[in-house]
């Protein structure tokens, strides 16, 4: 093939010194010369070197990151525009090798045999950083539209500004922190995860990037945010329900299993707390996202009375050590297998605390705890309401050293939950609420407080010493409700 | 005029339309700071420059121009 | 700087910060002087045109053009009228 064809490409910068070894060399040879630095920087360089021709500039380095070389110089055999060779770095010989297939006499008699080069200009972290973005957009993995802050706002006063917070600062979703929040799920940005209700926003895994980084997500968590999404989406979930009561819950979401350890979360003391960062942003991002994609706001879609700190954000793993005493919520409603992990989005209040020190038999402590749960919205409120029982580890050690698995503490739990009807009815202890009259005919009669064992929800999470449990209390169950929903993690990895 | 611009965005921020009337040599500008605000959208009508070198009468007629304009600005 | 963040939401909204709803026809409104000289005449003459179109209108001075208004008078203005009318910008 002739030479006339073939091209041969430099790509320098400024900063190098074995660029500055090599461009006088290239410049005699007539190299397309091309610099990765600004003008100034490119015409310092031109003086310094007394070159002929000055390199063009390769402006927003469009043509390095298409290239992609690791280090500069980097010498370019080109065919009609593509890669046919490469040298990278100063290698005299494949250098004026090359130079010769292109018909370009290279000389660089007197120069070292070989020196390698200076990292290239985007393999720098914020340039790289900003290539990705750019590319991401132009390959349609980013969609979403740009939001221009004016130069006048203060960045995190401008997104107060534009309703789209909690009450709280989030963190701007640039597109580069977008970007590298995508890389922690293998699913493609612009799939679905759910319609969002109440006014049915489509939510794609790149909504839910963006405002999982506004929620403060290191990244890992990413995976987590998307299965609580598919859950509390999924219709016997009941969201917009959950959006518009009065009363005051708010998604509730569970991890169980090892994914919740890489992503760093909490499962010891203080793991309904502060201090955590997965704990903290996972909830949040959730409810960021059903807030802004749904668009249902509080005094207007969301009437909840008082809501509860929880619905900023409520997460937490469960503890999922040798001191449980059963396995994974997620594992025991879905079927995982123990290396997997699973949420369970539930619907659910702040928590309360039930304290007992004493009891050391699986029997006592389950009526004691029963005491906790029976009086979840009111203990008037019968067979309507859902709960969750969050067993601390000195109270976990009990059952599991009394061989009790999960069911057994509900069925346990459920029995002795129930009172006698005499006691429920309106009017009795000079309480208003209650069962209607025609349910308390057989005054002894027990009335249930839970519809039935399984709506006695049980997680296990906490720090070693403290004889306590907790108390999270759900919403109105079943069909005129919400029903907890559990999905496996693994596939939005 | 930038504070004026200013004025118009908080206005807003705080649930009240507002608009700017400004003299016409200022458009560009206008266009720019809106940007800078956050906002292109903020609401201006402009009055044919010069305004300091007019009469009293002059500036009445101004005005007289300017209403419906600026009440359009705040109404829809 | 100017950021650009990527938009959370479903994008239903106009981009930018919010504007004040304009569903109504205001019934109060504040025609604000920003004291620069001969404003005071264009604004009297806005003045007589509002109320004679039957238009409440309450007369406010910022104590200087070269400042934003302070938000005291901002927040005054706000809970007394419905719309906002600053003039004279030159």
């Amino acid at each position: 093939m002739s030479p006339v064809e073939l091209e041969l490409l430099a790509i320098v910068k400024h900063d190098c010194p074995v660029c500055d070894q090599v461009l006088p060399a290239l410049d005699s040879a007539g190299a397309r010369l091309v610099s990765q630095s600004t003008a100034e920087q490119t015409a310092e360089q031109v003086a310094r070197l007394s070159l002929t021709h000055t390199p063009e500039l390769d402006p927003e380095l469009a043509l390095s990151a298409r290239l992609d070389p690791d280090a500069v110089p980097a010498l370019f055999l080109l065919q009609d525009g593509d890669e046919r060779e490469r040298v990278i770095g100063l290698d005299r010989e494949r250098m004026v090798e090359l130079a010769a297939a292109a018909g370009k006499s290279l000389v660089l008699d007197g120069l070292p045999a070989l020196r390698p080069g200076c990292a290239s200009r985007t393999r720098d972290p914020e340039v790289a950083a900003w290539l990705a973005a750019r590319r991401a957009r132009s390959e349609g993995r980013i969609r979403a539209r740009e939001l221009a802050l004016g130069d006048l706002e203060d960045p995190i006063e401008a997104l107060h500004d534009r309703g789209v917070t909690d009450g709280l600062p989030v963190v701007p979703p640039t597109p580069e922190r977008v970007v590298a929040m995508l890389q922690h799920s293998s699913r493609h940005p612009q799939e679905v995860v759910a319609e969002v209700p109440p006014y049915g926003g489509v939510a794609t895994v790149e909504k839910v990037a963006i405002n999982a980084v506004m929620a403060g997500c290191a990244g890992p968590e990413l995976p987590l945010v998307l299965a609580a999404l598919q859950a509390a989406c999924a219709e016997p979930f009941a969201l917009h329900g959950l959006i518009a009561t009065t009363a005051p819950a708010g998604p509730v979401v569970i991890v169980s299993g090892p994914y919740a350890e890489r992503a760093q979360m909490n499962a010891h003391g203080n793991a309904l707390g502060q201090g955590n960062r997965a704990n903290a942003t996972v909830g949040r991002a959730l409810q960021l996202t059903i807030r802004n994609l749904g668009g249902g706001l509080p005094r207007r879609e969301d009437r909840a009375a008082h809501g509860s700190p929880a619905k900023v954000g409520f997460a937490f793993p469960e503890r999922l050590d040798e001191t449980a005493p059963w396995a994974g919520l997620a594992h025991s409603r879905i079927g995982l297998g123990s290396e997997e992990t699973g949420v369970t989005v539930f619907a659910g209040e702040s928590p309360r605390l039930v304290v007992d020190q004493l009891a050391r038999e699986p029997e006592a402590l389950a009526a004691s705890l029963a005491a906790g749960l029976e009086s979840v919205a009111s203990t008037r409120v019968r067979l309507a309401w859902d709960a969750m029982l969050v067993v601390g580890p000195e109270h976990g050690r009990v059952f599991r050293q009394a061989g009790w698995s999960r069911e057994r503490l509900q069925d346990e739990l459920f029995e002795r939950t129930q009172s006698p009807a005499g006691s429920l009815v309106r009017g009795a202890g000079g309480i208003a609420e209650g069962l209607a009259p025609e349910w308390a005919s057989d005054p002894e009669a027990l009335v249930p407080k839970f519809p039935a064992a399984d709506r006695i929800l049980i997680a296990y999470t906490g720090g070693d010493a403290g004889l306590f449990s907790m108390v999270i209390g759900g919403w109105v169950s079943g069909t005129l409700g919400s029903d907890p929903q559990t999905v496996s993690v693994e596939p939005w990895r | 005029m930038s504070c004026g611009l200013r004025d118009v965005m908080e206005f807003e921020t705080l649930g009240r339309p507002a608009v700017l009337a400004a003299s016409s040599a200022f458009t560009g500008a206008a266009d720019e700071q809106s940007v800078l605000l956050g906002q292109p959208d903020l609401r201006r009508v402009l009055v044919p420059h010069p305004i300091q070198d007019r009469s009293d009468d002059e500036l009445r007629v101004l005005a007289g121009d300017a209403v419906e304009a600026l009440l359009a600005a705040v109404a829809a | 700087m100017a950021l650009t963040v990527l938009d959370p939401t479903a994008e239903r909204d106009p981009a930018g910060r919010p504007l004040a709803p304009r569903d109504h026809a205001p019934k109060t409104v504040a025609l604000l002087d920003i004291r620069k000289p001969r404003g005071d005449v264009f604004l009297d003459e806005l003045e007589t045109l509002l109320r004679e179109r039957g238009i409440e209108v309450l007369r406010e001075t910022k104590p200087t053009f070269t400042k934003p208004a302070p938000a005291d008078l901002r927040r005054e203005i706000a809970d007394r009228c419905d719309a906002v009318i600053e003039a004279l910008a030159d």
